[in-house]
Formats: structure tokens, C-alpha cells, sequence
């Protein structure tokens, strides 16, 4: 009975016109989106790749200079955008894409690429994950809304229940065949957004394949749950008019209004710090000890004399090594403390921030699917934490080799030790990053899919329980 | 006759209990709006204060140096003068980007070829992709929804119902019928919006905003208009409620959501910027040359201009870096125009296309007005620009030269003076988009008044 059911909606839902139409109109949307999204981020993934080449040509052909210098000169390292960016963009366009590792400073990431860009940006973009956040569910409300108060109105639904379909199978064949419509429509959309991937110079790196099927599975959960939702209200509405208006206030409420409220409740609960204050604390830290007891200049003497009393010497001359290495490896190290711990809070603070705007998805449940889909497409902010941390790894390896080869060469060679050759320099490996296995990912957008999930469940448990109460008018 | 129609209508629209709802619920949005732009605006009228106070304390402190003997311009060179967007002349009418491009920057003689950080406050990136809740989103987003939730059904119901013929056979034309009763539900929105507008201005304005206030209350009304004049064409031709409904609906998501995305992606692939990290490290690969050559640079540079040459020729570091860094800025800078025109390029095309969806004009026009916009922002950076060249036209001599800093060179150290655009300019686009919007909406209403002309009458109650 709920096959028959399920077969003949799907055909209804084919055969409406209205339902065609906008349906036309999200799938080449969508196809745009991705198809455009691919070429851009084929085109900024080149340009990123291209520009790390040049740096590092640059990096080694800077010339004889101390090593301590060749640590000031630096090197700029960039963000390789992530393959699934194809599909959601996340938050690449608000992080930035260059960080500078230089010698005694831990930097942030520079450049934002909606600083580069048109006042439009601030509308949201077009992407495939926008579209099927904001649009899919539009679908859903149009094949929906009807489903149920539209029979009670015209009268079918008495004579459908009077035939002894029982009224659990009837709202079981109605969800069954209208998801099949709609994933008759998003399939080939997948399906699309598979071979775009491939098509991607070095599109699986990060497990990108495990990310994709978990994406897939997280849109379908959200789709489900709105599908559920319709479902049962146009089950208990009196009329398909009253049904629509209530369906288009709650899409209003979840895609619209939702977002920036929750945002501004998530700052509000946990204010960011202002950028003046986090940088003079984290300057305070690095001269006065991160309790604020333990001046930079107490620590450096103390460890001369311990390093002094170790190689059993009374004078720093007497050492067989250039002690103004060791002092420069030794305050890199008590530096690194401090941007480990200023940093860190304010990373905690911002995931802070973002999971609280994800717990609130349990009543927009967009909330909980954005992050979902930006944790598994490598965009949200664990990522570019995660990166950002892999820069600074690689800033202090290349400062303490530096540093190293400063301790090395004899003191006389020059205050700053002796002069770094290209020998030196090729000995710095160039910076590779590698993105975050798919589970990362995954522990990331839990929050997100428990919320998803909690969602499916209510849903359809609501639609369960109001569809052997269906009145036939 | 006409103006009993309405006044009963609005008697109608008193009863309705949800118009009440959705009335309260608007005159929040607008509340909330007005709140929390005030309290960004705030912050950074509070940036700039304290960075005002911050350089007068150093000013201050130079000068007493000063008062006693002449000082190394490298001593003060350091420092850097300070660039600051003033706080902008409606900041509560949109945030619009000045949460996200830098309302103030330090410049620096020793990094003036630099791209450094180009930001001016920690932000978490979800809260920037969000977006602000601000008055510009309330009256973007939210205003024409709400408008739509009131107006949506103006005769498609009484088709539907049969009362339509009832109705028109009291003797007014389907027209005036219908225009009476789009105005007299859409009144009570337009108020409020309105009021929210003047209140922008009269909390959080600045002196002297009298005509952008006057400005922004034509647009917002030309705006709540257009969605008026639509409801009218949709139900002028709808067969039911429910699909005139649908119909406003989408229509809303196509305006409001979908055309400026499209948009976006337009102007970004016609006029693709370059990379930016590619100008980063071009800059690099300058400034490496550069300073490879340093040593034959400076001498170049003094044949040049023997003038500047020290006294004993002998270049120190300072002199030797300055010749550097002009050099690579000189290599770096057709690469850097080249992005910076690209960047024009997309926003003009945004410009050109604004007519698109009232929406996109009305967001231009607002940011505009409120002194948020692209344009104003673009306008900061580029003298920050000519900051730059200032502070090294005004430090490089003295160096080369080695010359110290008296008190009256120290009153001649370049200051940051923001120019705003001239109002002609800013007022010839909010203009056009009001034109824009006006006509859009004068389409549509001749469209309708065409559709329910009284030859049409029996077609239409049919």
C-alpha cells in the first residue's frame, strides 16, 4: 500500500508544473554554482601553488646574509585552498590566505579574499552547499505544503481514508514518494559535484571522498528533517493556504533571521577580544612571563648562569659555543609558550563561539547543518586552525635551524654569527601542508550532526504521531 | 468614495490580529537593527578616539623633546603616522564593510613597500560570513517580507472567495479599488520603516547629515514602494491567494537572494582579480633584487641626486633601505594597480548592474548614505596611498641628508586629513538608484493599471 502511495506522489510531483519549474531553476543553479566554484578554485589553487614556488625561489636566492637575517627576511607561507571548497566555501573568504613566519613573532593569517572583492560578497555567495541550505527546502515547502491540507480541503483525503488506507500508511507513502522527487532532482546534482571533484588537480587530499560521502549524508539528514516538518504541518493544518504561510514563516525564521541572530548571540555570550588588547598581552607575556611575575631579563641571566655552571665555565667567552644562539633558541622557546597560550585562548574562544551558534541549530537546524557541511568540506574555522598551527610548526623549525647554525659558528664570526650560505638555505625544507584526516573533520562537525540527527528523529517522530489523528476535514 | 475605501480598509487591517503580530514584530526587527548598529558604531568611534588620544600623547611628548633639542628623524620615523577613516555620518543606518575593511592603518617609513596585515580588528570569520543584524539588513531583508505578509493578497482572494463582483459593483474601478487598499495596508510598514530611518539619523548621526537622512528616507520608501507596486501586478493577474502567495515569494527570493549572488559570481568571473598571494610574492622577489643590488642602488640614486648625498658619501643602513624599499615599490606597483583597477573594475559592474534587483540598489544606496560603503572605504585606502608617499617625501631627504628634526619641521610632518568623496559624486548613485527603484516600481504599476483597466472588468471578477 505505502509503494502505491509513494508511486503515485512521486508522479504528482513530477506532473506539477509549479514543481518543475522551480525545480529547473535550483538544479541549474546549483549546476552554475558548482561549475563556476570549480573553475575559481582551480584558478586560486594554482595562483596559490605558483606563488609558494615563487617564494620559495625567493627564499633561497636572497643571498649571503647571517642567519640571523635570513630569520628577519622570513618567508611567506599560503593557504591551500581546500578540494571540497568546490562545494561550500565556508569561511575561506573571511580567513585570511598568507601568513608571514618570521623570526620572534608568531603572525596571523593576512588577506582577506572578501577584502578583495565587491560589497555583493556581503549578500552570501552562490555555492552548491548555499543552494541546497536555502532553495532545497523551498522545494521541499512547494511539494509539501499541499500534501495533506490540500486533499482535506478538496475533499480526496475523507474518500482516500474511507477506502481503509490507514492513515500512517498514507502519510508513509506521501513522505516515500515526494523523497523520492527530491532525490530523483539532487542525485544527478551529486552526482555532478563527484565528477567536478575529480576533475580537480589533487581533489583528494584530506580524504576528500570520505568527506564527500559524509556531506551527502548530512544534506540528506537535513532534507529529511524538513520533509518530516512539512509533512506534519500540513497534516495538522486546516487549510494548504494556512499550511504555505506557516512553512514560509519557519524557512524565513531558520534561513533568513536565524544566522545573524544566533552570531550575535554567540559574541555577545563570548565577547571576542579587541586585537589592541590581545596584542599588548601577548607583548606583556613575552617580557614579563605569562603570569606576569617572571621578567624576560631575570629568566635570560638565570639561564646563562645555569648553562655556564652545566660546561662547568665562569666566562660566556670560555663556551665552545656562540651563547647568542642558544640565548635566541632559548627565548624562541619562551616565546612560543606565550603565542601557544594567547593564541589558544583565542582559538578556543572563537570554536567557542562557532559550536555555540551550532547548538542553537536545535532550533534553527540550519545552524547545525552550515557547520556540519563547513567542518566536513575542510572550510570552517578547525580547519584554518589547523593550519595556522602547521604554520607556526614550521615557522619555529625553520628559526631554530637558523638559530642552531648561529650557536655553531664561532662567536667571532660576528655578532649575529657567521654568514648563512644557500647550503644553509636549501637545508629549510619548503612548507608543506597537509590537511586534516576526514576524522578531524568528522569530531568537528559532531556537534553539528547530533543536531541534525536529534532533528530527522523529531521530525518524523512528530509526523508518526499526528498521522493516526489525521482528520479527514 | 475612494477615501472611505480607505478608511475602512484600515479598520479591517486594526481587527486583524496577525497584522498586529507581524506589525510588533516588524517595529522589533527595526529596534534590534538600530540597537546593534549603534553598538558597532561605537566601538569603533571608541578605536578612533583612542587612537586620537594616542598619537596627541606621542605628539606631545616629541614636542617636549623637541623644546630642548633637535632629534634623528629615525627616532620618530619608527613610530609611523596614523591613518583613521572618521567614524562614518550614519554608521546606524548599515554596517555595511566597515567591519570588515580597516578603518584605520599605521603607516610606517620603514614599511611603506610592505604589504602587511590588513586588518584593523580580531573578528570571527562565521560572524563576518553571517553578517550583521543591522538596520540596512532589516530594511533589505526583512522589510519587503513582512510588507508582503500584509499586502500579498489584494484581490486574488476575493476572486477566489466571489467577492470581488461585490465589491466592483459599488462602482469603483478594480484600480482605484485595489490602490486604496495596497496603501492603506502598507501604510503602517512604511511608517515604521520610516521612523526606524529618522531615528538612525537623529541617534547616531554626525553633524551635517541632513540631506543623506532626507536621501535615505526617499530610498527606503521608493524600496517599500516597489514591493507595493509588485503585490499589485501579482494580484492583478493571480488566480488565488495561495498563488499569488507563491508567486511574491519567489519573486522575493530571486531579488532579494538569488540576483545578488549571481551577481557576485558574475563580476568576479568576468573580472577575475589576480592572486593575491602571486602580488605578495612578486613583491618579495622585488624587494630581493632590490636589496641584492642595494649597495649600487644607493650610488645610482646619488648621481641622481647629489643633492641628498651625505656629506661624507658614506650611505648608512637607513639610507640604503630607503633607496630599496622605493625601488621595489616601484617594481611592485604596476602589479598592485593592475589588482587595485580589476577591484574597480567588479565594483563598477556591480554599479551598472544595481538595477537588477532593488535590492541591490537599495543596499548601494544605503551603505552609500551611511558613509559604510565600498566606495568610501576605496576612497581611504587610496590616500592612504598618498599618505605614504607623503611621509617618505618628508623623511627620505632628511635622512639622506642626515639632517635633524627641529620644531618647526616637526609641524610640517604630514598629517592624515580624510577627504570625503564630493556629494556630487555619492549623490549621483544614490540618486539613480532611487531613479532606479522608482521606475521599476512605475513599471510595474502601469503593467497593473493596463491589466485592470474597466474593459477588462468581466475577465477580471470572472
Amino acid at each position: 500500500m505505502i509503494v502505491a502511495i509513494a508511486r503515485k506522489e512521486f508522479l504528482d510531483a513530477w506532473r506539477d508544473g509549479r514543481f518543475r519549474i522551480a525545480a529547473a531553476v535550483v538544479v541549474v543553479l546549483l549546476g552554475v554554482a558548482l561549475l563556476l566554484a570549480w573553475q575559481q578554485v582551480g584558478r586560486a589553487r594554482a595562483g596559490r601553488a605558483a606563488a609558494a614556488a615563487l617564494e620559495r625561489e625567493n627564499w633561497l636566492n636572497q643571498g649571503e646574509k647571517n642567519s640571523h637575517s635570513a630569520g628577519h627576511y622570513g618567508v611567506y607561507v599560503f593557504k591551500p585552498l581546500a578540494p571540497l571548497s568546490v562545494f561550500d566555501r565556508g569561511l575561506e573568504p573571511f580567513v585570511g590566505t598568507t601568513v608571514f613566519l618570521e623570526a620572534h613573532r608568531q603572525n596571523q593569517a593576512a588577506f582577506l579574499p572578501a577584502q578583495d572583492a565587491t560589497a555583493m560578497r556581503r549578500f552570501g555567495e552562490l555555492t552548491a552547499a548555499t543552494g541546497l541550505q536555502l532553495l532545497a527546502p523551498l522545494l521541499v515547502i512547494l511539494l509539501t505544503f499541499g500534501a495533506l491540507a490540500g486533499e482535506r480541503e478538496r475533499g480526496t483525503l475523507r474518500q482516500v481514508l474511507s477506502l481503509g488506507v490507514r492513515p500512517r500508511d498514507l502519510v508513509l507513502g506521501k513522505a516515500l514518494g515526494l523523497g523520492a522527487a527530491l532525490a530523483a532532482l539532487l542525485l544527478p546534482v551529486a552526482l555532478f559535484g563527484a565528477v567536478a571533484l575529480s576533475k580537480l588537480p589533487g581533489g583528494d587530499a584530506g580524504g576528500s571522498w570520505v568527506r564527500f560521502a559524509w556531506l551527502g549524508g548530512a544534506y540528506a539528514l537535513y532534507l529529511a528533517a524538513i520533509l518530516g516538518v512539512c509533512l506534519a504541518v500540513s497534516a495538522v493544518a486546516s487549510t494548504a493556504r494556512a499550511a504555505l504561510a506557516t512553512l514560509l514563516v519557519c524557512w524565513a525564521a531558520n534561513a533568513v533571521i536565524a544566522p545573524r541572530l544566533a552570531s550575535d548571540f554567540a559574541q555577545r555570550l563570548l565577547p571576542t577580544p579587541k586585537l589592541v588588547d590581545f596584542e599588548a598581552a601577548m607583548n606583556k607575556a613575552v617580557q614579563e612571563g605569562i603570569d606576569g611575575h617572571n621578567p624576560r631579563n631575570d629568566r635570560l641571566q638565570a639561564f646563562a648562569q645555569e648553562t655556564l655552571k652545566k660546561h662547568g665555565k665562569t666566562r660566556i667567552e670560555e663556551l665552545p659555543f656562540n651563547f647568542n644562539g642558544l640565548v635566541m633558541l632559548e627565548s624562541e622557546r619562551m616565546a612560543g609558550e606565550v603565542f601557544d597560550h594567547h593564541f589558544g585562548k583565542l582559538w578556543n574562544r572563537l570554536e567557542a563561539q562557532d559550536r555555540t551558534v551550532t547548538w542553537t541549530g536545535l532550533v534553527a537546524p540550519l545552524l547545525g547543518l552550515r557547520s556540519t557541511s563547513m567542518a566536513l568540506a575542510g572550510t570552517d574555522f578547525t580547519h584554518h586552525r589547523h593550519f595556522s598551527v602547521a604554520a607556526e610548526q614550521h615557522r619555529r623549525n625553520f628559526v631554530r635551524v637558523l638559530n642552531e647554525d648561529m650557536m655553531n659558528t664561532p662567536a667571532n664570526a660576528g655578532h649575529h654569527g657567521g654568514t648563512a650560505g644557500r647550503a644553509l638555505l636549501e637545508k629549510l625544507p619548503a612548507f608543506r601542508y597537509d590537511p586534516p584526516p576526514p576524522a578531524h573533520a568528522l569530531r568537528a562537525a559532531t556537534p553539528g550532526l547530533v543536531v541534525l540527527c536529534l532533528w530527522a528523529v523529531g521530525a518524523w517522530t512528530a509526523l508518526l504521531l499526528v498521522a493516526p489523528r489525521l482528520k479527514p476535514n | 468614495m475612494t477615501s472611505h475605501l480607505f478608511r475602512l480598509e484600515l479598520r479591517l487591517l486594526v481587527r486583524e490580529r496577525a497584522a498586529w503580530v507581524l506589525l510588533a514584530l516588524f517595529a522589533a526587527a527595526l529596534g534590534y537593527g538600530l540597537w546593534n548598529g549603534g553598538r558597532v558604531a561605537g566601538r569603533q568611534r571608541e578605536a578612533a578616539a583612542a587612537i586620537a588620544q594616542d598619537t596627541e600623547a606621542f605628539q606631545a611628548q616629541v614636542r617636549q623633546h623637541l623644546g630642548q633639542q633637535a632629534i634623528d628623524p629615525k627616532a620618530i620615523a619608527g613610530r609611523g603616522t596614523m591613518a583613521v577613516l572618521p567614524p562614518a555620518p550614519l554608521p546606524l543606518l548599515a554596517t555595511g564593510q566597515s567591519d570588515l575593511s580597516p578603518g584605520h592603518e599605521a603607516v610606517v617609513l620603514w614599511r611603506l613597500a610592505d604589504s602587511g596585515d590588513t586588518r584593523s580588528e580580531l573578528e570571527n570569520p562565521s560572524h563576518l560570513l553571517a553578517g550583521r543584524f543591522d538596520l540596512a539588513f532589516v530594511l533589505v531583508w526583512l522589510f519587503p517580507l513582512f510588507l508582503l505578509a500584509l499586502v500579498y493578497d489584494l484581490m486574488a482572494g476575493d476572486r477566489e472567495s466571489g467577492t470581488l463582483r461585490l465589491a466592483l459593483a459599488q462602482g469603483v474601478t478594480p484600480w482605484r479599488w485595489m490602490a486604496r487598499r495596497a496603501l492603506a495596508r502598507s501604510l503602517p510598514m512604511l511608517i515604521l520603516a520610516a521612523l526606524a530611518t529618522l531615528t538612525a539619523g537623529f541617534f547616531g548621526g554626525s553633524g551635517g547629515t541632513g540631506t543623506r537622512l532626507v536621501l535615505a528616507l526617499a530610498v527606503v520608501l521608493a524600496y517599500g514602494l516597489f514591493w507595493v507596486a509588485l503585490a499589485i501586478a501579482v494580484n492583478a493577474v493571480a488566480r488565488s491567494a495561495a498563488s499569488a502567495a507563491t508567486s511574491l515569494g519567489a519573486a522575493w527570493v530571486l531579488l532579494v537572494l538569488v540576483a545578488p549572488t549571481l551577481l557576485n559570481v558574475a563580476v568576479e568571473t568576468l573580472y577575475p582579480t589576480p592572486s593575491r598571494p602571486e602580488l605578495v610574492a612578486a613583491g618579495r622577489k622585488a624587494s630581493g633584487e632590490a636589496e641584492k643590488r642595494g649597495g649600487e642602488l644607493l650610488n645610482s640614486f646619488y648621481r641622481d641626486h647629489p643633492e641628498l648625498a651625505p656629506p661624507g658619501q658614506q650611505a648608512d643602513f637607513a639610507a640604503q633601505h630607503l633607496t630599496v624599499q622605493t625601488e621595489v615599490g616601484r617594481a611592485v606597483e604596476p602589479v598592485r594597480q593592475k589588482f587595485d583597477e580589476q577591484l574597480a573594475r567588479q565594483q563598477t559592474a556591480v554599479g551598472q548592474w544595481r538595477f537588477l534587483s532593488p535590492a541591490i540598489a537599495m543596499h548601494e544606496a544605503l551603505t552609500d548614505l551611511a558613509g559604510t560603503g565600498y566606495w568610501r572605504h576605496r576612497a581611504f585606502r587610496e590616500q592612504v596611498g598618498g599618505l605614504r608617499q607623503a611621509v617618505s617625501a618628508f623623511f627620505t631627504p632628511r635622512i639622506h641628508k642626515r639632517e635633524s628634526i627641529t620644531m618647526s619641521d616637526f609641524d610640517q610632518l604630514p598629517r592624515f586629513e580624510f577627504r570625503e568623496e564630493p556629494a556630487g559624486v555619492w549623490m549621483g548613485r544614490v540618486l539613480a538608484s532611487l531613479a532606479g527603484m522608482l521606475a521599476l516600481a512605475g513599471a510595474l504599476g502601469v503593467w497593473a493599471w493596463r491589466s485592470l483597466r474597466p474593459g477588462r472588468l468581466g475577465l477580471l471578477s470572472a
